[in-house]
């Protein structure tokens, strides 16, 4: 009886060790992860991660004090707000030289290196998503430590009407002549094949898919991340500008799209007034609750690179009070059946299986990106290179349309423009 | 200023006919009240239109059905009850902590006539005519270093000082012509300084204190790079602030953007309503006779 009743206090007694050992490890009592992100929250990207954040709270049993930030207010306040103690633990910020890589060479983003090896990150994500998530000590991306982590990508790719395709009996195009041709019979019919904008983004990214066209990596390297001077007198660039103004000339580019705006040009296309637009990712999840027609997508004729990146990313503050947290999360976004989900919601997931992406409307989505993947094809945007280069570019672009520059003016112009950008930096 | 406006009023009821300059007059005036009103009728156009109304027309079609959900989400997305209060609060200690500020300062000025006026009025102005961007900075420096970023006070105190610089500078201008009798019938009574200040100077005043105060309320509602900067937490923002919420990256939601610049716009133009009597009264009164 004795024995048996010691045996019971042992029994009990070990319960209760085992029970204050797991809480020493685990005692998170009182702690919150603080989380902001800017994305609208029926967007692919905000459903997915409100599912890791439910997961992450059940997981951990912290609570996620979420707040939905406004990019605007982003743009404008992190280099302050990160600075403070009113700082996230976890943020979503903007890729790119100017924003992530200026907060990681002011020292105000925690490297992620340690927490990318052993969580793998590196081998989850594609090599070409890597550029885009390490910033060297100037803050120019593509080398040096880890500092933020993409859970999305996004990439340009030509949307068409498939309705105006079938009335006029086209195929999608396979080369750049048959894109042209497919253009001509538009114009034959009074039809302009483009919806154009360039007042904004769109000129541009067309543009540079031109140059990509025959460019190779290292022509990417060299204008994205200043490897070897650019010669923007040099094939690529000749071949983009001179192609454009055939295309302007050729009526497949209306000459009223130089004042008109990206949103402009996605509305004509949502409406029909277009058959093609060749714009981002992030129209996708737009046309499939407005397009007024059925539509689809191809990528750029050519098998190529296109204009494309990782998303925005997942970045700590330096001043985080709960770093590990903030790591346990960011590995819950890239989770497959986390990344099924911003596949599944007209999202541009990183690390899914495409077998778990099974909404019809996306599949060709996340398909297309993985293509680019494997293709090593996702090469930026054009405007990347330097602070001013989005305005320089659409200026050239703009002189181009309305036929004040001729495509050799326009490229010594927005070469002396990067030039002094570069200076600049 | 009384005489000025009230006597071609009178001219012109006298005066059944009108003259060709009148009647430019009248077209100039009409014409400008086009352009004001223009963006209001855009933006009331495009609240009530769905996003796809908005893609299938252009800005300047009536809308094909009435459409509230822009209005009801963005409403319940950035919870407007709790920003609008924010922004009443922060607009209404401005604007009644400024004109005190202000007629503190301008009896000093224009009335006390203290040595060296002039350059203190242009110290005042210095403070209006600084880009907001120059005093970002320091400010933020300061509010972290005390403890004040991310609290409404931190607003509030910045634009009481702007504001008060801004009025400081006209009430000073408007007390300097103060009639000499009333402070001297005052004076001869046995009233104060301080007496004379709150018996005499603020009521006969009081309309040009009242107009002001108006347009404290306004100008302080209607701003967006200070309240953006130092109020992080969402349950700290502004109106102006929150409209922000909706602009993307790469897109906007121009239908809902309306929605919410409606939105934000109703307050004060309430605002301006009710108060708009104390407007018309404050511009023709001024003078004592």
């Amino acid at each position: 009886m004795a024995l048996q009743r010691n045996l019971g206090l042992l029994g009990i007694a070990a319960l209760a060790v085992t029970i204050t050992v797991s809480c020493g490890a685990e005692d998170r009592t009182g702690e919150t992860l603080k989380l902001w992100h800017y994305e609208n929250e029926t967007s692919a990207m905000a459903i997915a991660w409100n599912e890791a954040i439910e997961i992450f709270e059940e997981e951990t049993g912290v609570p996620v004090e979420f707040e939905e930030r406004s990019f605007e207010q982003i743009r404008q306040t992190a280099s302050q707000v990160i600075n403070s103690d009113e700082a996230p633990d976890i943020m979503e910020y903007n890729k790119g030289n100017a924003t992530a890589g200026l907060l990681a060479s002011q020292g105000l983003l925690s490297p992620l290196d340690d927490a990318v090896e052993e969580n793998g990150w590196d081998s989850v994500l594609a090599e070409s998503l890597h550029i885009t998530s390490r910033y060297s000590e100037d803050g120019v991306m593509g080398s040096g430590s880890w500092y933020g982590v993409p859970t999305y990508g996004e990439y340009v790719m030509a949307y068409y009407n498939t309705e105006m395709f079938e009335e006029y009996g086209l195929e999608v195009p396979e080369t750049i002549e048959e894109l042209e041709d497919v253009m001509q019979a538009f114009v034959e019919e009074d039809i302009t094949p483009l919806a154009q904008a360039a007042a904004e983004y769109p000129m541009g990214q067309l543009w540079y898919q031109l140059a990509l066209t025959q460019a190779d990596r290292q022509w990417v390297s060299d204008f994205q991340m200043y490897e070897n001077p650019v010669d923007f007198n040099g094939p690529e660039i000749s071949y983009a500008s001179e192609t454009l103004e055939d295309w302007i000339e050729a009526g497949y580019i209306s000459a009223d799209s130089t004042g008109l705006t990206a949103e402009d040009a996605g509305t004509a296309f949502i409406n029909g007034t277009y058959p093609i637009f060749f714009s981002g990712s992030w129209w996708y999840g737009r046309f499939i609750e407005e397009a007024q027609h059925e539509w689809d997508t191809f990528l750029f004729p050519g098998e190529g690179m296109s204009p494309g990146s990782s998303g925005n990313l997942w970045v700590v503050p330096e001043t985080s009070q709960n770093k590990e947290l903030a790591h346990e999360f960011i590995d819950i976004t890239l989770r497959p059946e986390i990344q099924a989900i911003m596949g599944n919601n007209g999202g541009v997931p990183v690390a899914a299986d495409e077998a778990d992406v099974t909404d019809e409307e996306s599949v060709a989505l996340v398909e297309n990106f993985n293509l680019l993947l494997e293709q090593d094809g996702l090469a930026f945007y054009p405007d990347w290179p330097t602070s001013t280069f989005y305005d320089d570019l659409n200026a050239g672009l703009q002189g181009l349309v309305n036929g004040s520059l001729d495509p050799e003016t326009m490229n010594s112009q927005i070469g002396a423009d990067y030039e002094a950008g570069l200076d600049e930096n | 200023m009384t005489d000025i406006t009230k006597t071609p009023r009178t001219k012109m009821r006298r005066s059944s006919k009108r003259s060709i300059g009148n009647w430019i007059v009248l077209t100039v005036i009409a014409l400008a009240a086009a352009a004001v009103v223009f963006p209001f009728i855009i933006i009331l156009l495009n609240s009530f239109k769905s996003p796809a109304d908005y893609a299938s027309g252009n800005p300047l079609t009536l809308p094909s059905s009435l459409y509230f959900d822009g209005i009801v989400n963005f409403w319940n997305r950035v919870n407007f009850p709790e920003k609008l209060w924010n922004s009443f609060f922060i607009s209404g200690m401005v604007a009644v902590l400024a004109v005190i500020i202000s007629v503190l300062n301008a009896y000093a000025i224009g009335i006390g006539r203290v040595k060296g006026r002039i350059s203190l009025i242009l110290i005042f102005l210095l403070a209006n005519m600084l880009p907001q961007e120059v005093l970002l900075y320091p400010l933020y420096s300061i509010f972290r270093a005390i403890g004040l970023y991310d609290n409404v006070w931190s607003v509030i105190i910045t634009f009481t000082v702007i504001q008060s610089a801004f009025g400081t500078y006209l009430l000073a201008s408007v007390f300097g012509t103060f009639p000499k009798e009333v402070l001297e019938a005052a004076a001869l009574d046995g009233a104060g300084r301080w007496r004379t200040l709150w018996s005499v100077v603020v009521p006969i005043s009081w309309p040009t204190l009242g107009v002001l105060m108006v347009f404290f309320f306004i100008w302080t509602w209607n701003e967006f790079l200070i309240p953006l900067t130092f109020l992080i937490s969402n349950s700290n923002q502004t109106v102006p602030v929150a409209i922000t919420a909706l602009q993307g990256d790469r897109l906007m939601d121009v239908t809902t953007m309306s929605a919410s610049a409606l939105l934000g716009m109703i307050p004060t133009l309430i605002f301006f309503l009710i108060f708009q009597r104390t407007l018309t009264r404050g511009i023709t009164a001024g003078a004592v006779k």
